[in-house]
């Protein structure tokens, strides 16, 4: 069942259907560019992601897609129509805010009917809607409730149930689990991705935290001081993220800097300092002598105790710190200065503990060298 | 959690119940640490809440219940040349029912307050809103409003007496509309007139109007009101359907406050209003003034009435213990 719809999910939309950003650009001030050029489709039925930290422009973003802010420049096209110009309330999107921002004069209920209501739906029509978006997210026992008697999961859900109770065409998120403790946020994630498969509804999340990103999104944009720095798969930007700043921010990669030492078809060697990193680049134009960074994921480095390290992509490496985080081992080492970070089974951890200080090796397999974009 | 991911046939998506009913034992373990927390205290016995409640109850009496008493008790005395002697007497009573212009003054004066009370909120309201919604920045907020207090920096007498250059027949206003032509012969009805004693009366009470609304506005959540905008209402709507309820106690608070102020009111009236108008408070005050302070007694008891009932009007359009 979940195949079918993920798959439903898929297909290419037709031409026009769907979120179309057209060098969407929001200046403050002179020279301040909080979102910056950026261009992106999504589809209909699709759950995208917009990651960044904070001040990358993703909220900016959705603020404008929403009609809470107006661009400096681009357009915002829903199936062909520009959004330009409509105030929120003539939009086809509804947000769910970061602190939920349910009325806390008004019930459960109450709250869940307010849009419909401003629609000018008669009251037992839109009550009827109300209770049905209020069993959608498991909440109708509490309607009569005033959103300070509830939780903070509960009060997430009612922020949801009223904007699904608009039948948006576009469902905004603007950091929707920030709120809740760590528990709650990992529960909830799961119910978001669920939700969306069932309504088949375009959502877009925003949020700075990597793993959420990976768990909801059909695919993730992530962004950078107001800039797309690469759109994919959380697969894809997991395991071959395009640039500097995507490895970065997405955390457990090992960067390297250097000068491309030889190319051979497309093999390529990068030496960075005594290490000897070699890899894999199809189709990317470079030559010996360039600059280069290579990313190698710290799940993809083999650790060995007492070995020497006598070829390419084989280094020594002194242990600092071993963290041991249940499922895995991370095993945070420093060779010539540079910081670099392993992660093995966790059933390895009797093997590793009170090893800070030892010297291990750290070895890795030509196809997990990742040529980064400079 | 396991069990989470849920039998084949479960409808795709949410796994709401389990986490509802985890919540709710959540929920219903605090209330059951509160009910615990109750037994405890009530074991400690009555000394500590008694010893809570002693400073506020202590207040209420001396500053309210006390000077309320003695008013109704004096009012059942009987008169004397100095004052008065304790023998029960309804003389006082029978003085005030039998009295036509005292009950067509409680009335004029309650409605008077009405009336100051209503353009309080409609001149008011706008300050308070200005203050709160419409300026974001907390510096310019906070300055503002003390700029908007500076009148209250002087006497209330002055600011009173103050009225009376601005207002006269050869005061600034019917000078100012003398020269522009406006009128060719100034106006008597700008001071000690009705009219005035309404100006100045506003003037002098109006920022207990916008500081209770200004300070319930200031609490609202502003993404409550962008959420408003994104569910579909339009600037009229979210005002009406976020903002007003929102306020709403702030409304009641400033009311009352203006209402009792006016209701009361002897020193404008007399100051602004010349001979010429009267008030309950000044008949109160002539009474005072002419050593018959059982009358006065009596007066008062259905001035304080006219107040009670005027408050409890204004309190059916808030449930302020629920909203504040």
């Amino acid at each position: 069942m979940e195949e079918k719809s993920a798959a439903g999910a898929s297909p290419p939309p037709p031409t026009g259907a769907g979120l179309e950003l057209k060098g969407l650009t929001k200046q403050f001030g002179e020279d301040l560019a909080a979102v910056d050029d950026v261009n992106l489709h999504i589809a209909h039925g699709e759950y995208v992601v917009l990651l960044g930290p904070s001040g990358c422009g993703k909220t900016t973003t959705l603020r404008m897609i929403g009609g809470h802010e107006e661009p400096t420049k681009g357009d915002i096209l829903l199936d062909g129509e520009s959004l330009l110009g409509l105030p929120p309330d003539k939009r086809p999107t509804t947000t769910v805010f970061q602190h939920f921002a349910l009325f806390p004069h008004r019930t459960v209920l109450e709250n869940v009917e307010f849009g419909p209501k401003m629609r000018g739906i008669p009251k037992e029509e839109r009550r009827e809607k109300a209770r049905g978006a209020l069993d959608m997210v498991g909440l109708r026992p509490m309607a009569d409730r005033k959103p300070s008697a509830l939780s903070g999961g509960q009060q997430q859900r009612v922020a949801l149930a009223r904007v699904l109770v608009m039948e948006p065409k576009a469902l905004l998120l603007d950091e929707p689990l920030g709120d809740l403790d760590r528990l709650l946020r990992l529960r909830m994630r799961v119910e978001l991705r669920a939700l969306q498969r069932q309504l088949g509804l375009m959502f877009i999340h925003v949020t700075h935290d990597q793993e959420e990103a990976l768990s909801v999104g059909d695919r993730i944009v992530v962004m950078h001081e107001g800039r797309i720095e690469q759109v994919a798969d959380p697969y894809t930007i997991s395991n071959l993220p395009d640039n500097v700043e995507v490895a970065t921010f997405m955390g457990d990669n090992n960067i390297f800097e250097g000068t491309i030492s030889r190319r051979d078809g497309d093999a390529i060697s990068v030496e960075s300092g005594e290490a000897e990193i070699r890899g894999l680049a199809p189709g990317v134009d470079t030559s010996v002598g360039k600059p280069a960074v290579v990313s190698i994921r710290a799940s993809a480095v083999q650790v060995e105790q007492d070995a020497a390290a006598s070829g390419p992509n084989e280094i020594l490496a002194e242990i600092d710190v071993v963290e041991y985080l249940g499922d895995l081992v991370k095993l945070h080492v420093s060779s010539e200065g540079r910081r670099l970070v392993a992660k093995v089974a966790g059933d390895r951890y009797p093997e590793f503990r009170n090893t800070e200080g030892s010297s291990v090796r750290l070895s890795w397999k030509e196809e997990d060298v990742r040529l980064l974009r400079a | 959690m396991s069990g989470s991911s849920g039998p084949e046939g479960r409808p795709a998506g949410l796994h709401v119940d389990e986490i509802v009913q985890a919540e709710q034992v959540v929920g219903e373990e605090a209330a059951l640490g509160e009910k615990g927390g109750a037994e405890a205290r009530g074991r400690r016995g009555g000394l500590t809440t008694a010893a809570w409640v002693t400073p506020g109850a202590l207040w209420l009496l001396f500053f309210v219940f006390a000077p309320v008493a003695m008013i109704v008790l004096v009012s059942f005395w009987t008169r004397t040349v100095s004052g008065f002697d304790p023998i029960w007497t309804l003389e006082n009573y029978d003085f005030l029912f039998s009295s036509n212009v005292y009950w067509d003054q409680l009335w004029n004066s309650f409605w008077h307050s009405l009336v100051i009370v209503g353009l309080a909120l409609v001149l008011g309201f706008p300050v308070a809103y200005f203050l709160a919604i419409c300026v974001t920045s907390l510096r310019y907020q906070i300055a503002l409003f003390i700029i908007a207090l500076a009148p209250f920096w002087t006497s209330y007498l002055i600011r009173a007496v103050a009225w009376i250059p601005m207002m006269g027949r050869q005061g600034a206003l019917n000078t100012a509309l003398l020269e522009l032509g406006l009128i060719s012969e100034p106006l008597d009805v700008l001071l000690f007139s009705d009219f005035a004693v309404t100006v100045a009366m506003l003037q002098l009470y109006i920022l207990f109007m916008v500081a209770p609304i200004f300070f319930m506005l200031a609490q609202i959540d502003r993404s409550s009101l962008e959420a408003a905008r994104d569910l579909g209402a339009n600037a009229f709507q979210s005002f009406r359907e976020v903002i007003l309820p929102q306020s709403a106690p702030g409304i009641v608070i400033g009311s009352i406050f203006v209402f009792i102020l006016t209701m009361g009111e002897f020193a404008t009236v007399r100051i602004i209003g010349g001979g010429t108008v009267s008030s309950v408070g000044t008949i109160v005050q002539t009474q005072v003034a002419s050593v018959q302070f059982p009358q006065a007694a009596a007066s008062a008891v259905f001035l304080v009435l006219a107040m009670i009932i005027g408050v409890f009007v204004l309190l059916r359009f808030s449930n302020l213990r629920e909203e504040l």
